[in-house]
């Protein structure tokens, strides 16, 4: 699996605002990579392009062993009709009904099942939000900002498991937590803002995985290459 | 919400006849042009059985129009909000036509149809069908990106749910303009019955007007606002129960 991006230009229709300018990078899968920087920098758009919603920009976007990609973000609501439990039941193949369970159980929401999605709270909601998309047929999954709202240590717990879990899938990552994506990523695009020279550069994560441990110099010379990218 | 709309009209309706005879006092008005308490009374206990009976005549049609009406809406703004060439030409069409004044066209229905039944229900859901597609377009054609998204990303967005979505996320407003159509409703068969129409309220009030009464119409219009306020009060009840049960699914 691989994503690469070679000079992409894009500015936003009818302005002049440029939002990347011969942007390259690679990317390889399957795993967990990142997209990182400051609001604005266009980490939103440069999904939208990923999933096709963005198609007027320039150069080449390439993906290889990457047919299906989904794109999920934190503002999502289920239709409240009825309780999210019946939602997943409905967007899942009997197949998938084993890996349902298992995943509702491991984010922590067995006890929620029931509930509306209006009656949960931000981060309950964002977990419900993503469980039925690791439900559906992908090999690309992006999440922006998917766990926001939810506690560290569930934050922890949660990545860990989907990198368990779907160890043949390509994630890429998008979150302001720079702990969070030297930690868990692989591949770490950051997105300069205004004002560097170099407009983007991709930087080695510590890509943890369940079991391992902490290598905190590791960890802390990612953080410091990101804070020089970013 | 049935008896706050009864009381709201009850303060309007005692708000406009003070008024009225406080204009009658103040100017020392006779009662032929505007009648004092007594002969309203009188009025009233003489009319108000047979004025009920063409209100509730006016009522029906004006109801039947309605639902005509919110069929026709439902239909067109189902197949409006898409964004095709056919959504968008039926859009367009739709807000050009509104402009044009319905009771312009009164007189021809009339004409082709003479002055019974059906003029006046065709003249009815005219009247509140504009105003109830152009409100059904607006909320069908409206996309609810945030519930949506997950759908269209799978390709699970079948016409049905999207439809359901987004009638679900603006039931309130949708009752609203339903409960606000049946005014329109009754107001485009009363104007159809004073027009040439042979009966219902609305030929009466033409009637009284022609006796110089304003007793007579102001019992008329007690009755058509008391009936319209208990059945706009039903409806926003019916709308509060569908949205109820909907979530209890």
């Amino acid at each position: 699996m691989q994503l690469s991006f070679n000079q992409i230009t894009f500015r936003y229709p009818g302005t002049d605002t440029t939002v990347f300018e011969d942007l390259s990078f690679q990317m390889a899968g399957p795993g967990f990579n990142a997209l990182f920087g400051p609001s604005g920098v266009g980490k939103t758009s440069l999904a939208r392009m990923l999933t096709g919603d963005l198609d007027d920009f320039s150069g080449q976007l390439q993906t290889r062993d990457i047919d299906r990609i989904l794109y999920s973000y934190n503002l999502e609501r289920l239709p409240g009709w009825s309780a999210v439990g019946k939602h997943l039941e409905r967007i899942t193949t009997p197949e998938q009904q084993a890996k349902r369970e298992q995943l509702v159980d491991l984010f922590g929401m067995t006890p929620f099942l029931g509930s509306r999605f209006s009656q949960l709270s931000l981060g309950q909601k964002n977990r419900i939000n993503l469980i039925r998309y690791l439900l559906q047929d992908f090999q690309m999954l992006i999440m922006d900002e998917s766990l926001a709202n939810v506690d560290e240590l569930t934050r922890e717990k949660i990545i860990l498991n989907i990198k368990a879990l779907f160890p043949d899938k390509f994630f890429i990552y998008i979150s302001h937590n720079i702990i969070e994506v030297s930690k868990f990523c692989r591949d770490i695009l950051v997105l300069a803002g205004s004002g560097k020279k170099r407009p983007a550069a991709v930087v080695r994560g510590q890509d943890l995985q369940a079991g391992q441990s902490l290598e905190k110099q590791h960890l802390e010379t990612t953080m410091l290459e990101i804070m020089n990218a970013a | 919400m049935l008896h706050r709309r009864v009381y709201q009209f009850l303060i309007v309706y005692g708000l406009g006849l003070a008024l009225l005879l406080g204009i009658k006092y103040l100017l020392d008005l006779s009662n032929y042009v505007i009648p004092g308490p007594m002969e309203i009374w009188t009025t009233c206990r003489e009319v108000t059985r047979r004025y009920f009976a063409d209100v509730m005549d006016t009522m029906t049609v004006a109801i039947i129009g309605q639902v005509l009406s919110i069929c026709m809406a439902g239909f067109i703004g189902i197949v409006g909000r898409q964004t095709t060439w056919l959504g968008s030409f039926v859009k367009v069409a739709a807000y050009n036509v509104q402009a044009y004044p319905i009771v312009a066209l009164a007189p021809i229905i009339f004409i082709l149809l003479g002055d019974g039944f059906i003029s006046r229900l065709l003249i009815a859901a005219m009247i509140c069908y504009f105003p109830l597609l152009l409100s059904v377009l607006g909320i069908m054609s409206e996309p609810v990106r945030d519930i949506e998204h997950f759908y269209r990303n799978t390709g699970r967005l079948r016409w049905q749910l999207e439809v359901k979505i987004r009638a679900f996320e603006n039931i309130g407003k949708l009752t609203t303009v339903v409960a606000g159509s049946a005014t329109l409703a009754m107001a485009g068969t009363i104007v159809a019955e004073f027009i040439a129409a042979n009966a219902g309220i609305g030929y009466s009030i033409r009637i009284a007007l022609y006796q110089s009464d304003l007793g007579k119409i102001l019992v008329a219009l007690f009755l058509i606002g008391i009936s319209l306020s208990i059945y706009q009060g039903l409806l926003e009840w019916m709308g509060a129960l569908v949205r109820k049960a909907w979530e209890s699914q």
